[in-house]
């Protein structure tokens, strides 16, 4: 199914992106968790301003509690959800639209379309380097932030919870990565989707921040799949949960499904 | 009787209320040179786009190898080159590179000779990056990349734009000695004198229909003559007077003066301009400009 001519020339041609878009957000990661530190140094300065900082500014942050920001994993995982979850999905989504739509309005899906190769080979050969693009930048991202609490910690590192968010992470990177794809083969006059897909992503990450905010943990917040994720990390019962893992592996899966059966009728025009 | 490569039939394609092309039917048997004419828009890459499976037809059917284009578009392009009309190709590539990585399509990995062969034909430095090339050299290498696996049939879609004099006429060579090799070529142009001086048959497409089919010998010599009557006096050569089945394009030179397209039955205009008195009299086969600007028409 996967045409390994394509399938190179394609990694090839996103690498630089992917090379581009890991060692931001490594830097990222590693920079802020250098923070930590001194976050512990003046924790009793910190505790007091938090007394006139509202609740809500530090849960729009990604705290869930004021002692979060305490314990390494807790400031990890707030951060997590700004680099990796929000930026994360961002390149997943953009890359994903991008690596179907890009042949149809830099014109060069004439010529690729002229090869002896099906529309199925080209879509499962693109979507295996999107796939792959988001496992390794999910993988370096994972790596980074392990090495960083390991380097930074002020106790024992609870491996656990940091894969189970770890998996979390990638699932909801992955939802965004079929979204794009179903963006990309709706389009029927070809053109670039990028602000649209940054948009969503941000749309939906507003969402879920003024859930969290509000408190409002009703149906409002689900709209967006951030809600779905299960963030709290130091919650003594935070664990694998099926559901969550089916829901975002099944909407992955429809929509990579939906959008090969849309992407076979279509008509490219150029 | 050679069998036919391409068969299209009834083949209609509509972008949502607009038209693509209505009702197309034709054949291009093996080893045919065959002309597609017709201005811009009047749905050439349409037809050609349909063929490749790249859009799909609203209505009809159409054949290539006697492979459905929609069922065994993989089967069918793995046996065909295509020159598309105004596609981009990898820029970052380099023009080597690219033509290596199409040829790999084909299973040819070892295309090193022919690619070498055709850019000394064409003059194209293959070591240049493609998004550094000239229209015309971008054209070249889409040349190159369709004829580099020796297909049984290729596909032009105006394969001349962006191309100065002297490479279009090594590109004729080119494909003339293709299709003494058993290459069918269907080639797609609004140029009237390229389809001239390397088309045996022809098709012309006006508004998205194909108004005419035929051998271009025959559209030139058996159908269509130019009539030129000069009358002795004014008032014997008006046109309510002077109704004949098969005369169209009428147009009045002068008062005494009037010239026309015929396609009836000569006898019958013999016949009809044998009571009036003619000072001068010319029937002759139109340029085949002249002719496909009547269809055009």
């Amino acid at each position: 199914m996967i045409n390994i001519i394509l399938f190179r020339m394609e990694f090839r041609r996103n690498v630089r992106s992917l090379v581009l878009w890991s060692v931001i957000i490594c830097a990222l990661i590693f920079f802020t968790m250098s923070l930590f530190r001194s976050v512990l140094q003046y924790q009793q300065q910190i505790m007091g301003m938090m007394k006139i900082v509202p609740m809500a500014a530090m849960k729009a942050r990604g705290f869930g509690n004021i002692t979060d920001i305490f314990s390494g994993l807790g400031f990890y995982a707030a951060n997590n959800i700004v680099y990796m979850m929000l930026l994360g999905s961002i390149y997943s989504m953009v890359l994903s639209s991008n690596i179907l739509l890009k042949e149809e309005y830099l014109k060069t899906a004439e010529y690729l379309m002229s090869r002896p190769i099906s529309r199925d080979e080209i879509f499962a050969s693109k979507l295996a380097v999107a796939l792959l693009n988001i496992v390794i930048l999910n993988l370096v991202a994972g790596i980074t932030g392990f090495i960083s609490l390991i380097v930074f910690r002020s106790g024992d590192v609870v491996i656990r919870p940091f894969l189970i968010i770890t998996m979390y992470t990638f699932l909801l990177n992955l939802f965004f990565g079929a979204l794009g794809v179903i963006v990309a083969v709706m389009i029927r006059r070809p053109r670039p989707v990028t602000f649209f897909c940054v948009g969503l992503v941000l749309v939906f990450y507003f969402i879920f921040t003024i859930s969290r905010i509000s408190g409002v943990s009703g149906e409002f917040g689900y709209v967006s799949p951030f809600k779905w994720v299960n963030m709290d990390v130091l919650k003594s019962d935070f664990s694998f949960e099926f559901w969550r893992i089916a829901l975002f592996l099944g909407l992955a899966l429809l929509l990579s499904g939906l959008s090969l059966m849309i992407y076979r009728k279509k008509d490219i025009l150029t | 009787m050679s069998s036919n490569i391409i068969e299209i039939s009834n083949l209609s394609k509509y972008y949502g209320r607009s038209r693509g092309i209505e009702d197309v039917s034709l054949n291009v048997g093996q080893g045919e040179f065959f002309g597609f004419i017709g201005p811009n828009g009047a749905g050439k890459s349409t037809t050609i786009r349909i063929l490749l499976n790249l859009i799909f037809p609203s209505s009809g059917s159409a054949r290539i190898f006697g492979l459905d284009v929609l069922r065994d578009s993989k089967k069918i392009r793995g046996r065909l080159g295509y020159v598309p009309s105004d596609a981009n190709l990898y820029d970052k590539m380099k023009v080597r590179e690219f033509l290596s990585f199409g040829a790999a399509f084909y299973g040819r990995n070892k295309s090193e000779d022919r690619i070498q062969e055709l850019a000394g034909i064409l003059d194209l430095n293959l070591e240049r990056r493609i998004t550094d090339l000239s229209t015309g050299n971008k054209k070249k290498v889409n040349i190159i990349q369709a004829l580099v696996h020796r297909p049984e049939l290729l596909i032009l879609d105006e394969p001349t734009s962006g191309l100065d004099p002297l490479i279009q006429s090594k590109l004729f060579g080119l494909l003339t000695e293709e299709n003494k090799r058993g290459t069918t070529v269907f080639f797609s142009s609004h140029i009237l004198s390229e389809v001239q001086a390397l088309c045996r048959r022809v098709a012309i497409v006006k508004e998205g229909r194909i108004v005419k089919s035929d051998e271009i010998a025959v559209l030139r010599e058996k159908q269509l003559k130019k009539v030129r009557v000069l009358f002795t006096d004014t008032g014997t050569g008006l046109q309510h007077d002077f109704k004949i089945p098969g005369m169209e394009s009428f147009h009045r030179e002068s008062q005494r003066s009037i010239v026309f397209m015929f396609s009836g039955d000569i006898n019958e205009l013999v016949h009809c301009l044998s009571g009036r008195s003619i000072e001068n009299l010319s029937i002759e086969e139109p340029p085949l400009e002249e002719i496909f600007l009547h269809y055009y028409q």
